[in-house]
């Protein structure tokens, strides 16, 4: 990403007093006749390179390992740009001058200096995998937090009496507060999970009630349908009464009100389906 | 407003600067007592004490300003402490409170992802069925157009 943006940025100079960089150039290429070409390229070559198994290439699948045999080289230059870049080998990247990781390890309690953690070994197993049932962060917390009011009480006790004994007292407070944003940073991975489950969720919901008030517009219209193909039926009858001539008034009035009714059924159905 | 985590953080950083300005109020307004017969309280000339009013906090003329003592009146002085202590045990109640409702302290690492899967293959079906339920509209409005289309006054 890098390069393309940076090039753009030399290249337009003279419009430096725009808020963002230009979109870099090979935007246009993504048209739909590319994209569809690329697909075509790229089901092409899944089928000559393994032909049964993966024919249908998953768009879903996001391992590195499926992603490469997935990337088609020696494509067109209108094409090349279709296909994402790959992850930078070393993991680093620079944009806009500020280097970037992939991987940004949460910085452990007790490198930040002489931090003492409140819970040992950061709430981690022997083997390294967080078990979060056992781990009561809540608890913990809630701890910290009285814990918090009650070294403020001895604070304000110890500066009563002596005010040169505060510093241990200040240390320990200083301590419980760095712990406490520790164990919130750490939970926030837990935090981003569980909001994806929740847009997911919200997701699911609409487009379900979407297809259901589609269905359901949809049973409307057939039932219009078939109350007007009854209808038509009954309106024929009476425009062949109507042609055999006897009864001429009658018939008309009767064939006057089938059509009235048709008409604003038909506005009816005319305005349904919009919906 | 941010998500809850951060609001908890915001909170907890508040408790913070609370300690300090309860400290400040108390080390600013405190009242003067005399440890023993011979000691008095120095009176300091009142325009001396509002040039160093005047001073930005934190600024170099510490050592000074520590001597000067604003004095509330006993009652006034016990109130505000008063009040000091309800909002500190205020602002942690509210950290407990927002501890309380952090988003998904049940489930575990294994649990999300889990759910995560489930939701995907959910939403991949549920997506199939509402291209189907469109096509299903399409073809039924194509049919009403042909009825429409065919009607031809009698």
């Amino acid at each position: 990403m890098a390069d393309p943006n940076e090039n753009q940025e030399m290249q337009d100079m003279d419009q430096i007093t725009s808020t963002w960089p230009h979109p870099p150039p090979f935007y246009k290429d993504f048209t739909a006749d590319n994209l569809a070409r690329l697909a075509d390229l790229k089901r092409e070559r899944a089928e000559t390179s393994n032909p049964p198994s993966n024919s249908t290439p998953k768009p879903d699948s996001k391992d590195g390992d499926d992603l490469l045999s997935q990337r088609l080289t020696g494509l067109p230059p209108n094409l090349s740009n279709l296909q994402p870049p790959l992850p930078p080998d070393e993991g680093a990247w620079r944009i806009f001058g500020d280097p970037y990781r992939l991987v940004q390890p949460l910085p452990k309690l007790e490198e930040g200096g002489e931090i003492r953690p409140v819970v040992a070994n950061g709430g981690l197993l022997a083997d390294g995998e967080r078990d979060d049932k056992h781990f009561d962060r809540a608890t913990v917390l809630k701890r910290i937090a009285k814990s918090l009011l009650l070294n403020f009480l001895e604070l304000v006790g110890v500066l009563g009496q002596n005010a040169m004994d505060a510093a241990d007292k200040v240390k320990d407070i200083r301590d419980l507060f760095y712990n406490f944003h520790h164990l919130i940073n750490e939970y926030r991975p837990h935090q981003a999970r569980e909001s994806l489950i929740a847009t997911m969720q919200s997701q699911l919901d609409r487009l379900r009630a979407e297809t259901t008030a589609i269905r359901d517009s949809k049973e409307k219209v057939e039932r219009m349908l078939e109350g007007l193909g009854s209808l038509k039926i009954d309106q024929e009858e009476v425009a062949a009464t109507v042609t055999g001539g006897t009864g001429a008034a009658t018939a008309s009035t009767t064939a006057g009100k089938g059509m009235g009714e048709l008409e604003g059924e038909m506005w009816g159905m005319l305005v349904d389906p919009a919906n | 407003m941010g998500d809850r985590l951060t609001q908890l953080q915001d909170a907890v950083d508040e408790l913070a600067q609370q300690f300090v300005a309860c400290i400040h109020y108390i080390h600013r307004h405190h009242n003067l007592e005399t440890l023993g017969p011979n000691d008095v309280i120095r009176e300091l000339p009142k325009d001396a004490e509002q040039e160093e009013r005047k001073l930005p906090t934190g600024f170099s003329g510490n050592a000074n300003r520590q001597c000067v003592v604003d004095s509330h009146p006993a009652d006034v002085f016990k109130a505000a402490q008063v009040e000091l202590a309800q909002d500190l045990i205020t602002k942690e109640q509210q950290i407990e409170y927002l501890i309380s409702i952090l988003p998904g302290l049940d489930n575990s690492e294994r649990d999300q992802e889990r759910n995560i899967k489930e939701l995907e293959d959910e939403l991949k079906s549920a997506e199939a069925q509402h291209q189907e339920a469109i096509q299903e509209k399409k073809d039924i409005m194509s049919n009403l157009d042909e009825v429409i289309r065919s009607i031809r006054r009698p």
